[in-house]
Protein backbone atom coordinates (compact mmCIF):
# COMPACT_ATOMS: atom_id res chain seq x y z
CA UNK A 1 0.00 0.00 0.00
CA UNK A 2 1.38 3.35 -0.69
CA UNK A 3 1.28 5.95 2.24
CA UNK A 4 -0.81 8.69 1.36
CA UNK A 5 0.79 11.58 -0.06
CA UNK A 6 0.11 14.89 2.26
CA UNK A 7 0.84 18.45 0.50
CA UNK A 8 3.45 17.05 -2.03
CA UNK A 9 2.89 20.05 -4.14
CA UNK A 10 4.47 21.84 -0.95
CA UNK A 11 2.06 24.48 -1.19
CA UNK A 12 2.34 24.86 2.94
CA UNK A 13 6.30 26.19 2.63
CA UNK A 14 5.36 28.30 -0.13
CA UNK A 15 2.56 30.11 2.13
CA UNK A 16 4.65 30.32 4.96
CA UNK A 17 7.55 31.68 3.79
CA UNK A 18 5.48 34.28 1.86
CA UNK A 19 4.45 35.52 4.88
CA UNK A 20 7.62 35.05 6.91
CA UNK A 21 11.22 35.57 7.20
CA UNK A 22 12.58 33.41 9.51
CA UNK A 23 16.41 34.68 8.88
CA UNK A 24 18.18 34.90 12.13
CA UNK A 25 15.38 34.32 14.40
CA UNK A 26 14.34 33.33 17.57
CA UNK A 27 11.29 30.72 16.76
CA UNK A 28 9.26 29.21 18.79
CA UNK A 29 7.02 27.01 17.68
CA UNK A 30 3.71 25.39 19.32
CA UNK A 31 2.24 22.12 17.91
CA UNK A 32 4.76 20.90 16.30
CA UNK A 33 4.44 17.70 16.56
CA UNK A 34 6.67 15.50 14.68
CA UNK A 35 8.43 17.97 13.31
CA UNK A 36 6.88 17.69 9.99
CA UNK A 37 6.60 21.88 9.32
CA UNK A 38 9.67 22.80 11.59
CA UNK A 39 12.24 21.31 8.76
CA UNK A 40 10.38 23.58 6.21
CA UNK A 41 12.59 26.86 7.82
CA UNK A 42 14.14 26.16 10.79
CA UNK A 43 17.55 26.00 8.62
CA UNK A 44 17.32 30.12 8.08
CA UNK A 45 16.39 30.24 12.14
CA UNK A 46 19.03 31.35 14.25
CA UNK A 47 17.41 29.14 17.13
CA UNK A 48 14.04 27.19 17.47
CA UNK A 49 12.34 25.74 20.22
CA UNK A 50 9.14 23.48 19.01
CA UNK A 51 6.61 22.13 21.85
CA UNK A 52 3.84 19.79 21.37
CA UNK A 53 2.34 17.78 24.44
CA UNK A 54 2.50 14.49 22.13
CA UNK A 55 5.09 12.63 23.68
CA UNK A 56 5.61 10.24 20.69
CA UNK A 57 5.37 13.15 17.87
CA UNK A 58 8.32 14.76 19.80
CA UNK A 59 10.12 11.41 20.28
CA UNK A 60 10.03 11.41 16.28
CA UNK A 61 10.76 14.56 15.91
CA UNK A 62 14.30 14.39 17.94
CA UNK A 63 15.17 11.01 16.12
CA UNK A 64 14.45 12.77 12.40
CA UNK A 65 16.30 16.32 13.28
CA UNK A 66 18.73 16.02 10.67
CA UNK A 67 22.51 16.16 11.73
CA UNK A 68 22.71 20.10 10.48
CA UNK A 69 19.81 21.12 12.60
CA UNK A 70 21.16 19.88 15.85
CA UNK A 71 22.25 22.45 18.01
CA UNK A 72 19.80 24.62 16.72
CA UNK A 73 16.62 23.18 17.48
CA UNK A 74 14.82 21.84 20.37
CA UNK A 75 11.72 19.66 20.73
CA UNK A 76 10.35 19.78 24.59
CA UNK A 77 7.38 17.95 25.27
CA UNK A 78 4.79 20.56 27.37
CA UNK A 79 1.67 22.79 26.94
CA UNK A 80 1.99 26.15 26.00
CA UNK A 81 0.20 26.79 29.42
CA UNK A 82 3.33 24.99 31.25
CA UNK A 83 6.17 26.01 29.27
CA UNK A 84 9.09 27.69 30.99
CA UNK A 85 10.45 29.90 28.31
CA UNK A 86 14.64 30.23 28.14
CA UNK A 87 15.55 33.96 29.12
CA UNK A 88 15.74 35.32 25.93
CA UNK A 89 12.22 36.24 24.64
CA UNK A 90 11.16 35.16 20.52
CA UNK A 91 11.52 36.80 17.64
CA UNK A 92 8.92 35.27 15.94
CA UNK A 93 6.31 32.59 16.85
CA UNK A 94 4.67 29.98 15.33
CA UNK A 95 1.02 28.60 15.60
CA UNK A 96 1.37 25.22 13.77
CA UNK A 97 -2.31 23.92 13.42
CA UNK A 98 -2.14 24.16 17.09
CA UNK A 99 -4.42 27.41 18.24
CA UNK B 1 -7.17 30.23 23.93
CA UNK B 2 -7.06 33.72 24.62
CA UNK B 3 -4.84 32.71 27.39
CA UNK B 4 -2.37 30.89 24.70
CA UNK B 5 -2.61 34.85 23.23
CA UNK B 6 -1.63 36.42 26.37
CA UNK B 7 1.44 33.99 27.01
CA UNK B 8 2.33 34.69 23.53
CA UNK B 9 2.31 38.45 23.61
CA UNK B 10 4.61 37.97 26.96
CA UNK B 11 6.97 35.51 25.33
CA UNK B 12 8.13 37.48 22.24
CA UNK B 13 10.47 40.48 21.46
CA UNK B 14 8.98 44.08 21.35
CA UNK B 15 7.19 44.20 17.39
CA UNK B 16 8.01 40.27 17.15
CA UNK B 17 6.25 38.34 14.77
CA UNK B 18 3.35 35.75 15.56
CA UNK B 19 2.28 33.44 12.87
CA UNK B 20 -0.81 31.35 12.86
CA UNK B 21 -1.51 28.42 10.57
CA UNK B 22 -4.84 26.74 10.98
CA UNK B 23 -7.37 25.36 8.50
CA UNK B 24 -10.50 27.27 8.02
CA UNK B 25 -14.25 26.30 8.80
CA UNK B 26 -14.74 24.95 5.01
CA UNK B 27 -14.93 21.60 5.14
CA UNK B 28 -12.59 19.43 3.28
CA UNK B 29 -13.22 18.24 0.06
CA UNK B 30 -12.71 14.41 -1.22
CA UNK B 31 -12.55 14.16 -4.81
CA UNK B 32 -11.72 10.95 -7.30
CA UNK B 33 -9.25 11.20 -10.19
CA UNK B 34 -9.55 9.13 -12.92
CA UNK B 35 -6.68 10.23 -15.47
CA UNK B 36 -6.86 14.07 -15.95
CA UNK B 37 -10.74 14.39 -14.71
CA UNK B 38 -11.55 14.40 -11.28
CA UNK B 39 -15.02 13.94 -9.76
CA UNK B 40 -16.61 15.34 -6.34
CA UNK B 41 -17.55 12.65 -4.06
CA UNK B 42 -18.36 14.88 -1.11
CA UNK B 43 -16.82 16.52 2.21
CA UNK B 44 -14.69 15.38 5.24
CA UNK B 45 -16.86 16.40 8.02
CA UNK B 46 -15.18 16.58 11.65
CA UNK B 47 -17.10 15.78 14.71
CA UNK B 48 -17.48 19.02 16.20
CA UNK B 49 -18.10 20.53 13.14
CA UNK B 50 -14.85 22.60 12.79
CA UNK B 51 -15.77 24.51 15.44
CA UNK B 52 -12.57 25.12 16.99
CA UNK B 53 -10.84 26.34 14.49
CA UNK B 54 -13.97 29.01 14.38
CA UNK B 55 -12.86 29.44 18.31
CA UNK B 56 -9.29 29.84 17.02
CA UNK B 57 -10.26 33.12 14.93
CA UNK B 58 -12.47 34.56 17.31
CA UNK B 59 -9.32 34.61 20.26
CA UNK B 60 -7.03 35.80 17.34
CA UNK B 61 -10.16 38.75 16.47
CA UNK B 62 -10.00 39.01 20.42
CA UNK B 63 -5.98 39.62 20.13
CA UNK B 64 -6.20 42.36 17.95
CA UNK B 65 -9.09 44.27 19.36
CA UNK B 66 -7.75 43.99 23.31
CA UNK B 67 -4.10 45.42 21.25
CA UNK B 68 -1.86 42.51 22.09
CA UNK B 69 -1.26 41.89 18.51
CA UNK B 70 -1.71 44.01 15.17
CA UNK B 71 -2.70 41.45 11.97
CA UNK B 72 -0.62 42.65 9.11
CA UNK B 73 -0.98 40.36 6.63
CA UNK B 74 -3.89 37.11 5.77
CA UNK B 75 -4.14 34.65 2.92
CA UNK B 76 -5.35 30.93 2.22
CA UNK B 77 -4.03 27.87 0.71
CA UNK B 78 -5.16 24.58 -0.35
CA UNK B 79 -3.48 21.73 1.32
CA UNK B 80 -3.80 18.40 -0.91
CA UNK B 81 -3.75 14.84 0.23
CA UNK B 82 -3.04 12.08 -2.58
CA UNK B 83 -4.47 8.67 -1.43
CA UNK B 84 -4.56 5.37 -3.58
CA UNK B 85 -7.64 4.11 -1.80
CA UNK B 86 -10.47 4.67 0.73
CA UNK B 87 -9.29 2.24 3.01
CA UNK B 88 -5.69 3.70 2.90
CA UNK B 89 -7.05 7.41 3.47
CA UNK B 90 -9.37 6.57 6.02
CA UNK B 91 -6.26 4.38 8.16
CA UNK B 92 -4.07 8.16 8.00
CA UNK B 93 -7.11 9.86 8.92
CA UNK B 94 -7.29 7.36 11.95
CA UNK B 95 -3.93 8.26 12.84
CA UNK B 96 -3.49 12.02 11.68
CA UNK B 97 -7.18 13.33 11.73
CA UNK B 98 -8.81 11.28 14.74
CA UNK B 99 -12.29 13.83 14.91
CA UNK B 100 -12.83 13.04 10.41
CA UNK B 101 -15.77 11.88 9.42
CA UNK B 102 -16.63 10.04 5.50
CA UNK B 103 -19.87 10.07 5.49
CA UNK B 104 -21.76 6.56 3.90
CA UNK B 105 -22.82 8.46 0.74
CA UNK B 106 -19.59 10.00 0.16
CA UNK B 107 -17.63 6.55 0.95
CA UNK B 108 -20.37 5.04 -1.40
CA UNK B 109 -19.15 7.76 -4.27
CA UNK B 110 -15.66 6.83 -4.09
CA UNK B 111 -16.03 3.17 -4.26
CA UNK B 112 -17.96 3.56 -7.25
CA UNK B 113 -15.54 5.69 -9.17
CA UNK B 114 -12.25 3.62 -7.68
CA UNK B 115 -14.68 0.76 -9.69
CA UNK B 116 -13.46 2.17 -12.94
CA UNK B 117 -10.80 0.34 -14.89
CA UNK B 118 -9.08 3.19 -15.38
CA UNK B 119 -5.46 2.78 -13.94
CA UNK B 120 -4.14 6.02 -13.15
CA UNK B 121 -7.04 6.98 -10.41
CA UNK B 122 -6.60 8.33 -7.20
CA UNK B 123 -8.39 10.17 -4.41
CA UNK B 124 -7.43 13.82 -3.64
CA UNK B 125 -9.01 15.82 -0.52
CA UNK B 126 -8.38 19.26 -0.18
CA UNK B 127 -8.35 21.50 2.69
CA UNK B 128 -8.91 25.59 2.72
CA UNK B 129 -6.43 26.69 5.17
CA UNK B 130 -5.54 30.04 6.59
CA UNK B 131 -2.54 31.64 7.17
CA UNK B 132 -1.46 34.94 8.93
CA UNK B 133 0.98 37.53 10.07
CA UNK B 134 0.26 39.49 13.46
CA UNK B 135 2.67 41.91 15.02
CA UNK B 136 2.80 42.08 19.02
CA UNK B 137 1.55 45.41 20.06
CA UNK B 138 2.25 47.05 23.37
CA UNK B 139 -1.36 49.13 22.72
CA UNK B 140 -3.13 46.52 25.50
CA UNK B 141 -6.67 48.37 26.23
CA UNK B 142 -6.50 48.03 30.25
Amino acid sequence: MRPVKADPEDTETTALHRLADFTGKRVLEIGCGDGRLTWRYADRAAFVVAIDPDADDIDLARKECPPALRGRVEFHVTRLEDFVPPPAPFDLALLSWSL
Amino acid sequence: MVHALEKLHALLKPAGELIDIHPTTEPASIGVRLRAREFGAGWINEIDDYVEYQWADEALDRAVASGWFALEKRATFEFVWHAASLAELRAYLAEEWRDAVIDDLTAMRIEDALKSPERDKELIVREKIGVARYRRSDSRSV
